[in-house]
């Protein structure tokens, strides 16, 4: 399979980058290549130029200050899985496989918002940032918001994303777990869960899902359960019973929606075990 | 800012397996069919969808699957291909493993497979089965199973920990 023809351009700064992409609404901005790619060989998109991220030094970094990790656009799936970021490594280790995760990035993740990607089930538990850079100027945006809908990104021509911020959630527990078909693949569904404890009273617990909507959503209701209590088998049965009416799945081919929606429950379940136990 | 037009061609330089190379390509061009027309056609091209890795190299350090990648992004890259693992006459000891453990049937996923697991024993030299399972999940085989090639990984990560490759001729 050859992908359509493309322009290529390889800027020297970002601010190159984001003013070619403005000027050119049809240009795509490359980054690890791995959603892109693939959708070029199906002729799903036929964009007139590929815009190169790769060499842009200034979103290929990691730092942790005053409490917040700062995740540059081109950190890879393999370097977030190696930098013991809470929630978002543990998500990290089961994005597709090693090589997909040698190459693919946060930014092109949150960017492509596949509805079934499985960091935003952590992004939205941790009230993750996105930090955004066009001509006009930089402005960030919670991931909450940042996600619009499947496919679309609050992004404008020209825009790209430069950062995602974190919060470091020390002293929390947290748990990622991912229902999927066979190695490698798309979640059927995806929950992430953090969780504080003090003197074994949860005193913050966040619940996001991911593949089962539109978008990846936290379960409110299930999480204020939590709240204030010392949870027993009995309270998780009842609060992942609660999480699954955040889910409105589809069916589709990793299974019917009526089985997708049962399995939050049962993986809600265990990623609130799972956290708890940590 | 470099620009290059749809129908125009760009030069690249490649390090394959140590030694430089020249070649001319559209930007659309993969990564996976530039080395195989460069004559290393180890490189498989099995799905073209990047699941089946028969197509795995590693690049600057970091397996890739290579029907994913622009040759034009590859662009001053040093690129091994399973050609290159073998020194002086003697193959790699995750070659010899496979050899011994008779990893492989058909062989259309042996390359990937063997590249995919010399990073994995760069990055993990001591894995647990289950590593190398979770390793080399990105590589498909549809005859042998995974048996034989989980054996020999194993096998070679002890060797190379060893430093003791199986035959020290050929
Ligand atoms: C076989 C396979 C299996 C996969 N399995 C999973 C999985 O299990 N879970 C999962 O979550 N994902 C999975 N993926 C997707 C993978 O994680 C991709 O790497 C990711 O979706 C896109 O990241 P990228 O860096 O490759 O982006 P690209 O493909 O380069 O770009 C994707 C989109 O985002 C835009 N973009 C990229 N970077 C920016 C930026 N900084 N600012 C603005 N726009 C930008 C691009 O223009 C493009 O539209 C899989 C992919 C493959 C090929």
């Amino acid at each position: 399979m050859y992908p359509p023809k493309f322009g290529y351009v390889i800027p020297d700064s970002l601010g190159e980058a984001t003013e070619f992409l403005e000027q050119h609404e049809d240009a795509k901005a490359l980054a690890g290549g791995h959603s892109l790619i693939p959708m070029l060989k199906l002729r799903i998109i036929r964009p007139s130029y590929l815009v190169e991220l790769k060499g842009l030094k200034e979103l290929h970094f990691l730092s942790r200050e005053g409490g917040k990790i700062r995740i540059g656009a081109l950190t890879t799936h393999y370097e977030i899985l190696k930098s013991g970021i809470p929630l978002l490594s543990e998500a990290a280790s089961t994005v597709a496989d090693p090589q997909v995760r040698n190459m693919g990035t946060i930014g092109g993740v949150i960017s492509h918002l596949d509805p079934a990607a499985d960091y935003p089930a952590s992004l939205i538990a941790m009230d993750a940032v996105v930090r955004i850079k066009g001509r006009k100027g930089v402005r960030e945006e919670s991931f909450k918001d940042f996600a619009k809908d499947m496919f679309t990104p609050d992004l404008s021509p020209g825009e790209l994303v430069t950062e995602v911020v974190v919060p470091d959630f020390n002293g929390y527990s947290f748990s990622y777990k991912k229902l999927e078909r066979r190695a490698g693949d798309f979640a059927i569904v995806g929950v992430a869960v953090l969780l504080k404890k003090e003197g074994g009273v949860v005193k913050d617990v966040r619940i996001g899902l991911t593949a089962v909507n539109n978008k990846a959503v936290r379960a409110d209701e299930a999480e204020k359960m939590l709240l204030d209590a010392s949870p027993d088998e009995k309270l998780i049965e009842k609060v992942s019973e609660k999480a699954m009416e955040y889910a409105n799945p589809t069916s589709d081919i990793r299974g019917t929606a009526e089985y997708k929606k049962k399995m939050v429950k049962v993986m809600t379940k265990r990623a609130l075990l799972d956290a708890l136990k940590r | 800012m470099k620009l290059f037009e749809k129908d125009q061609k760009v030069k690249i330089t490649l390090k394959v397996n140590g030694k430089p190379y020249e070649t001319e390509v559209e930007p659309r061009r993969l990564l996976v069919h530039v080395l195989r027309e460069l004559g290393f056609t180890g490189v498989h091209v099995g799905c073209d969808t990047s699941n089946c890795g028969a197509c795995t190299v590693i690049m600057d350090g970091k397996s890739v699957k290579s029907c994913t990648l622009l040759a034009v992004e590859a662009n001053n890259s040093e690129i091994t291909t399973v050609e290159g693992l073998a020194q002086d006459g003697n193959l790699h000891p995750v070659q010899e493993a496979f050899w011994e453990k008779h990893a492989l049937q058909c062989g259309y996923c042996t390359p990937g497979m063997i590249m995919q697991s010399v990073w994995l024993l760069k990055e993990n030299p001591n894995p647990t089965e289950e590593e190398i399972r979770e390793g080399i999940s990105g590589n498909l085989c549809r005859c042998t199973g995974y048996q034989n090639i989980v054996e020999a990984i194993k096998t070679a990560a002890e060797r190379l920990r060893l430093n003791q490759p199986l035959y020290q001729r050929r």
